[in-house]
């Protein structure tokens, strides 16, 4: 991976404008063009010279729309934007120094967040205040549009051409806005507008699609048939729901588990080798999370519920995550255990995961069987196309052991392999370092394997969707 | 340890100048600027007296303390406050007593601290902070032996009793205090559900209250910095500057449409409404800061609070006004009125300035008049700034309604509609009681300014 030199910054710009308007007769032909026109009072506003943008955790002020005003001396629209970045005070105090030079080579991106604001002051005349009163019945329509614009440029991009492209985009952005409120009205009935940002292959880049507050996923299909034509995106994977959304890299998850910690693994080092890992997000379940006691158990339970999360990430479910009950009571619900598995601690294996996928989640899976451990070293190419096509985390059970592997690095010349394994068996807490340190999510050899025992592997199937 | 009161002496030189008659009690209030170390006192001024046309003032009680007018005083406290531009505010009252009511004084003036305090925070649209000092001053002056008792309670806790005060006198206490000014554009759209006037007062309440809130969480730039931490309002070069002069700073306000209570919603919010009120226009606004190391922060909350006082003052003469002049509850009628506009005159004895509210059809000589009888002042016509908001009225633009043409709409935007005379050439200066007869036309004879019961 080159690490390049002009780095993306990504400009975030949010705020949030009223969005109000009086309508006399919501089914009449005139609302349309009521509702057209206080949006276009929207878009003068972000357009005119009150609006400012304020960088946070900085004191900068800028005034984009009045020839570029700054409240820094040292920053002139011919600035460079990357300038913006020495003023800013990062959350836990220190600089980014702190952050590890790899993890910043991953993340790729250098978030700048604004936020919008509107003065009051320096009015256009003088003229002293009036009341006016409006005698006839109406609607008065009111909700908060959150705008939230994108702007991913390059270090050297000068200020002036950022805010004017970020002014751009709020317009462009009201625009789509009213598109939607538009489209979903009914009568007196609106819908909020939600921005959501989705990080598309290129040329697409970082792209923001407005969706209908309140809708689910599963009523928006036709909206991204639409899109997945238009941006040249292929018609079998989810790319714009929801769940798939861009995470900035700024923005802390909010619930605290672990993603994706394999991201800060070095590779094994051999000859040749190729690496085909797990795509996409995916949460590290393992023993004692969540307040529940399955030291010893829970093993088989923590890889489905890593799995579980993997098609949550992605956007192909929208239920949570089964905890350990909702997982035994779907394999009663089959028919596949008795009522009294439910709260048992008793153990499931590769099948019993297949089940439960299906049963919940309506994914289907293969399963793959190896009569000895030492057979594993010889599936390499199953593997490493099991991951590049369906890219999802595969649970192994066999011995007395379960885990995950979420990738392989494999030599198709030489036949050498790894296997990048994610242990459920982990009872300590979210601590990335100790995990990578300790291996417990790592880059094992074949000798990790039981090398006399039978072992199943649960290889799931991602569903042919967007 | 007490509370120190800095006081103007020409604050000294005016109440020693009050002329009571023999066995009568004067009131007055005492106007300034708290700190959280210490207060400035910059003015002083005595009740008007209140004329009636039977004489009620046979006496009630059993002496002239308790003839005092404890609404009729605090009323005063209540109008003039509105007078006030930012930072400045009622510290609290003076009374001038003879020798033998010297001992009922204090409760007296207790009562009439109380009171005040009640009338004045009423219509108030911001909250106190934890800084803002709740003390205020009574100032008990004998008038035979001239000898001064200052103390001061706190209004927050009506049990507690008075504490000792210092009250020192001293030359040009407020020459050199900074003032902050911007001008603010204001436009509201406040929907009317429900039809009776008291719910369009409501409506209009709940909505200049929510547009306060906007104003009080603004960011604020005074001369282009933020005041983001605890820093100085007059940086550190600054003050080896030896002025003498005044300093204006320019203040910026920055705010944020934010609606907490509408942010979950996956709709919009509806309401069926009988009408709309708009309020529209633009604002000046001042605010003047002690210079005893003033904070950066207390600059800017003095300025946001005249800000919002000065629309809420405005909007609340209005209504009470079209009380007075439509006697029933009619309400406000459709079209486009104008609210009354503010002025600025200089303050007695002091540099600073006061302002007033003139309605449309009132001049400078009816201003004039009014800062006589508010701040027992002459005022010359030609020092009332009227320059700083104009009487034109902007002309509203393309309204967003779904009327059907173009008729309608000019229907509902009628010409500004200039009020009956009569009405505003009488002070907002009332008793505050509920008001029947009709009020006179003003002439020069002060007597005519009141309401005849």
């Amino acid at each position: 991976m080159v690490y390049s030199e002009e780095c993306a910054i990504i400009f975030r710009l949010k705020g949030i404008l009223e969005f109000a308007c009086q309508l006399d007769n919501p089914n009449g032909s005139q609302s349309q063009s009521t509702i057209s026109k206080s949006f276009q009072g929207l878009r003068s506003k972000v357009s005119s010279k009150n609006i400012v943008f304020t960088v946070c955790n900085s004191p900068i002020l800028i005034w984009p729309n009045t020839g570029f005003q700054s409240s820094m001396e040292s920053l002139t629209e011919a600035s460079a934007c990357g300038d913006i970045l020495q003023y800013i005070e990062s959350d836990d105090g220190g600089s980014k120094k702190t952050l590890k030079k790899k993890d910043k080579k991953r993340s790729g991106h250098t978030v700048v967040n604004l936020k919008l604001l509107f003065e009051v002051t320096d009015p256009a005349g003088n003229e002293a205040p009036s009341l006016i009163r409006v005698d006839t019945q109406q609607h008065c329509v009111k909700m908060p549009l959150h705008l939230d614009c994108v702007l991913s440029v390059t270090t050297e991009e000068s200020l002036a051409s950022v805010c004017t492209g970020l002014v751009e985009t709020l317009r462009k952005q009201l625009a789509e806005m009213e598109e939607v409120v538009q489209r979903y009205r009914k009568g007196s009935s609106f819908l909020v507008p939600q921005p959501f940002h989705f990080q598309l292959p290129e040329p697409a880049g970082l792209t923001t699609v407005i969706y209908p507050a309140g809708v689910p996923d599963s009523q928006l299909q036709a909206i991204r048939e639409d899109l997945h034509r238009k941006f040249e995106l292929p018609s079998d994977r989810p790319y714009l729901r929801r769940a798939n959304a861009f995470h900035f890299p700024d923005v802390a998850y909010k619930d605290g588990y672990l993603r994706n910690p394999h991201i800060h693994l070095n590779p094994p080092n051999i000859e040749d080798a190729k690496l085909y890992l797990v795509q996409g997000v995916y949460i590290y379940h393992h023993y004692m999370q969540d307040r529940v006691d399955d030291d010893g158990w829970g093993c088989a339970y923590r890889s489905l519920q890593t799995i579980c999360s993997w098609f949550q990430q992605q956007g192909y479910v929208e239920t949570a995550v089964p905890t350990h009950t909702q997982i035994q009571q779907a394999l009663v619900d089959v028919g596949d255990k008795e009522p009294r598995f439910v709260g048992s601690r008793q153990w499931i294996g590769s099948i019993e995961v297949q089940v439960v996928l299906n049963q919940l989640l309506g994914v289907t899976s293969k399963i793959l069987f190896v009569s000895q451990g030492s057979e594993l070293a010889t599936k390499g190419r199953e593997l490493a196309n099991h991951f590049q096509t369906e890219g999802t985390p595969v649970m192994i059970g066999g011995g007395v052991l379960a885990h995950t592997i979420l990738g392989v690095a494999w030599s198709e010349n030489s036949g050498q392999i790894r296997f990048l394994i994610l242990d459920p068996h982990y009872t300590g807490g979210e601590d990335l370092q100790t995990i990578t340190d300790k291996g417990w999510c790592g880059w094992k050899g074949p000798e990790f394997w039981d090398q006399n025992a039978y072992y199943n592997l649960c290889l799931p199937q991602r569903p042919k969707t967007i | 340890m007490g509370r120190s009161y800095f006081v103007d002496e020409t604050v000294e030189k005016y109440l020693g100048g009050l002329l009571a008659d023999p066995g009568s009690c004067v009131t007055g209030f005492l106007a300034g600027q708290s700190s959280p170390q210490r207060d400035f006192v910059v003015l002083a001024v005595q009740t008007p007296q209140r004329e009636s046309e039977g004489q009620l003032k046979s006496s009630r009680g059993s002496g002239p303390l308790d003839d005092i007018d404890v609404e009729w005083v605090t009323e005063h406290a209540r109008q003039v406050s509105r007078m006030l531009p930012g930072g400045l505010c009622i510290l609290g009252l003076f009374l001038v007593t003879p020798p033998e009511l010297s001992k009922d004084a204090q409760n007296t003036l207790k009562r009439l601290i109380f009171a005040m305090d009640k009338c004045i925070s009423k219509g108030r649209l911001w909250e106190l902070t934890e800084e803002d000092v709740t003390d205020r001053v009574t100032l008990h002056i004998c008038s035979k032996t001239k000898k001064t008792v200052c103390k001061t309670l706190d209004v927050k806790d009506p049990k507690s009793s008075a504490k000792p005060a210092d009250w020192k006198y001293q030359t040009c206490v407020s020459s050199s205090w900074p003032m902050l000014t911007c001008s603010v554009e204001v436009d509201l759209q406040i929907p009317l559900t429900g039809s009776s006037s008291d719910n369009t007062d409501k409506c209009m309440k709940d909505c200049l209250t929510r547009w306060a809130k906007q104003i009080e969480a603004g960011n604020c730039l005074i001369s282009g910095r933020q005041a983001l931490d605890d820093s100085e309002l007059i940086s550190a070069q600054k003050k080896n500057l030896k002025t003498t002069h005044r300093q204006t700073f320019p203040a910026r306000i920055l705010v944020s449409d934010e609606q907490p209570e509408l942010d979950e919603r996956s709709s919009a919010l509806v309401q069926l409404c009988s009408g709309s009120v708009r309020v529209r226009g633009v604002v000046h606004c001042r605010a003047y800061i002690h210079n005893n190391k003033p904070k950066a922060r207390h600059a800017v909350q003095a300025i946001k609070r005249d800000i919002i006082n000065t629309v809420s003052s405005r909007v609340e003469m209005f209504l009470e006004d079209l009380l007075i002049s439509e006697g029933s509850r009619k309400g406000l009628c459709t079209g486009q009125q104008a609210l009354p506009r503010r002025v600025f005159a200089p303050m007695p004895f002091s540099g600073l300035s006061v302002c007033d509210y003139m309605f449309p059809d009132e001049s400078t000589a009816d201003v004039a008049d009014r800062l006589k009888e508010m701040l027992d002042w002459e005022t010359p016509e030609e020092d009332i700034d009227i320059s700083l908001e104009s009487n034109q009225l902007f002309s509203p633009e393309l309204e967003m309604t779904d009327s059907h043409s173009d008729d309608s709409r000019k229907h509902v935007i009628s010409e500004v509609q200039v009020e009956n005379p009569h009405i505003h050439k009488a002070p907002q200066y009332y008793a505050g009681v509920a008001v029947a007869a009709t009020i006179a036309l003003l002439a020069t004879a002060t007597s005519l300014l009141y309401f005849s019961e």
